[in-house]
């Protein structure tokens, strides 16, 4: 197998053909003494799906945690490097918090809906940020349910419990949640994990049809489903970036070993 | 082709080297159907010129077998990577072998006619091609058995050699049936066999091919060079 035209340390891949939305520079990341991400480089593409794979303990959900700086409510955690979103350091602690988070959201693998009414799940983060009238925000968190496909079963109950709702719903809801804000940039954490096949097919058309808005960030110990969903793939190993590159080269023809071996299932 | 390790399942590997083995096996087969024909042909020996005709069903069995195992791997297995493209290269190469087979089916269908009419010269320049297309068949089933791109790629360079043998034999054979009228018949089914032959060898290259992509992952150039002239302007002049 031919070697890839990469350098081999963690190599800066320019996207082909999509604006950058996200550039990691140089990314460091440690907690309790222990360096857990080592000179990251990459640039997101806009309005694609970037897939981030890797055995457990690679760091991508590391990773992930950081385009939100999700980290900065536990202590002893720190960064270096720098991440721009359209063109500022995110990482810059004079970049405020509410403005990244309204900037990229984040969906979790376990479902979390607030334990409030449907309707207040989606409007409660918009209020945070925004002053609209009721009508205002009646359509706004139409908008967002119907982004996330589940406006048609829930239109008839908004003012139930979201805790009612199957775990595929819920799920919904949160990204009905995310998207309400209206980010630019949406991080997902293994959001199919905790959903049966038939909900993990729902949320996969969902990002299908959710990347013309928004750049999407996905992490998932599936393989088969960054195969499906995602337009390049990161492949991530103890902490380094190893190669980088659309899904469809990765799965077919990855330039290095280890990402041939992890994809193939003889890692170990 | 792939890291050399072992998948972590293991039944996996088992089902990988399974295919492998169907693929050379079947190659083996038709090898030995060509073989068969042009012994049958020099023998003119109608009855086992039959069986060998009745033969090919075994290599038409084994390319169905081998399309189920493809199915299934790509069904349960999700072959990524290298994995996939082996998947992708069995498929391939099983359907030239089984045109292989058929190709040697026909040599020895028609060696029939010709053992019911006086035997005619040209036949023995059969043997030379037919020797010269097993060798190529041979050579590409160990290229894939190997996974050996580089062994691969050199059948499908030499492939003139066969193709330039065929242009001359066909000159040989035109040469005949100017001479003697009488000679049309045998020559004519002599033609085709050669045809059908140097077929087999085209259908070697399609093998080398798909080693090469199975082990690189990249197409080999097509810029072959084709030397079977017989369908070339010069060749109509011939009979003026």
């Amino acid at each position: 197998m031919t070697d890839s035209a990469l350098p081999t340390n963690s190599p800066s891949v320019e996207a082909p053909v999509a604006a950058t939305k996200l550039a990691v520079r140089d990314l460091h990341f440690y907690y309790n003494g222990f360096h857990a991400l080592k000179g990251i480089n990459m640039e997101v593409p806009e309005k694609q799906v970037t897939a981030i794979i890797g055995p457990s303990g690679c760091g991508k959900s590391t990773l992930l945690r950081i385009f939100n700086r999700i980290y900065s409510i536990y202590p002893k955690l720190e960064a270096k490097g720098e991440i721009i979103l359209d063109g500022e350091n995110i990482l810059d602690s004079r970049y405020s918090m509410n403005r990244l988070r309204s900037k990229v959201g984040m969906v979790f693998q376990k479902p979390v809906p607030f334990p409030m009414t449907i309707f207040e799940n989606v409007a409660y983060g918009i209020r945070h940020h925004e002053k609209l009238s009721k009508s205002e925000m009646d359509d706004r968190v139409e908008q967002a349910l119907r982004s996330a496909a589940l406006w048609d079963e829930v239109k008839d109950k908004l003012k139930q419990n979201a805790l009612g709702l199957s775990g595929g719903q819920q799920q919904r809801l949160c990204i009905a949640r995310a998207v309400a804000l209206k980010p630019e940039v949406l991080l997902l954490d293994e959001p199919t994990s905790a959903l049966d096949p038939i909900a993990t097919g729902r949320i996969e058309q969902l990002v299908e049809e959710l990347k013309s808005q928004f750049t999407i960030v996905i992490v998932t110990h599936n393989m088969q489903q960054a195969a499906r969903v995602s337009d390049l793939t990161a492949f991530m190993y103890l902490g380094e970036l190893i190669e980088f590159d659309q899904t469809e080269k990765i799965f077919t023809k990855p330039g290095k070993k280890q990402t041939e071996d992890y994809i193939t299932g003889r890692f170990g | 082709m792939n890291s050399g390790k072992d998948h972590i399942i293991k039944s996996y590997d088992d089902e990988l080297t399974r295919l492998t083995g169907e693929i050379v096996r079947m190659g083996e087969l038709a090898v030995t159907q060509l073989e068969a024909a042009i012994d049958v042909l020099e023998r003119r020996d109608e009855r086992a010129a039959q069986h060998v005709v009745g033969n090919d069903e075994a290599i038409d069995q084994l390319e169905h077998e081998i399309s189920q195992d493809v199915i299934r791997l790509l069904a349960l297995r999700a072959p990524m990577a290298g994995d996939l493209r082996n998947v992708y290269a069995a498929l391939r190469i099983a359907a030239d072998i089984e045109r292989i087979g058929d190709y040697a089916a026909n040599v020895a269908k028609r060696s029939i006619p010709l053992s019911m009419v006086a035997p005619v010269t040209p036949v023995t320049g059969l043997s030379h091609l037919a020797g010269l297309a097993a060798s190529e068949v041979r050579d590409v089933l160990v290229a894939y058995r190997d996974g050996d791109h580089e062994r691969a790629y050199q059948v499908w360079k030499n492939d003139v050699v066969l193709d330039e043998a065929y242009t001359g034999y066909f000159r040989q054979l035109l040469t005949y049936m100017m001479e003697d009228p009488r000679n049309i018949t045998p020559c004519t089914h002599l033609l085709f066999m050669a045809k059908n032959i140097e077929r087999i060898g085209d259908h070697a290259t399609n093998i080398a091919e798909n080693v090469w992509y199975q082990v690189t992952g990249e197409p080999l150039d097509k810029q072959r060079n084709k030397r079977d002239l017989t369908s070339s302007p010069e060749m109509t002049k011939l009979g003026e």
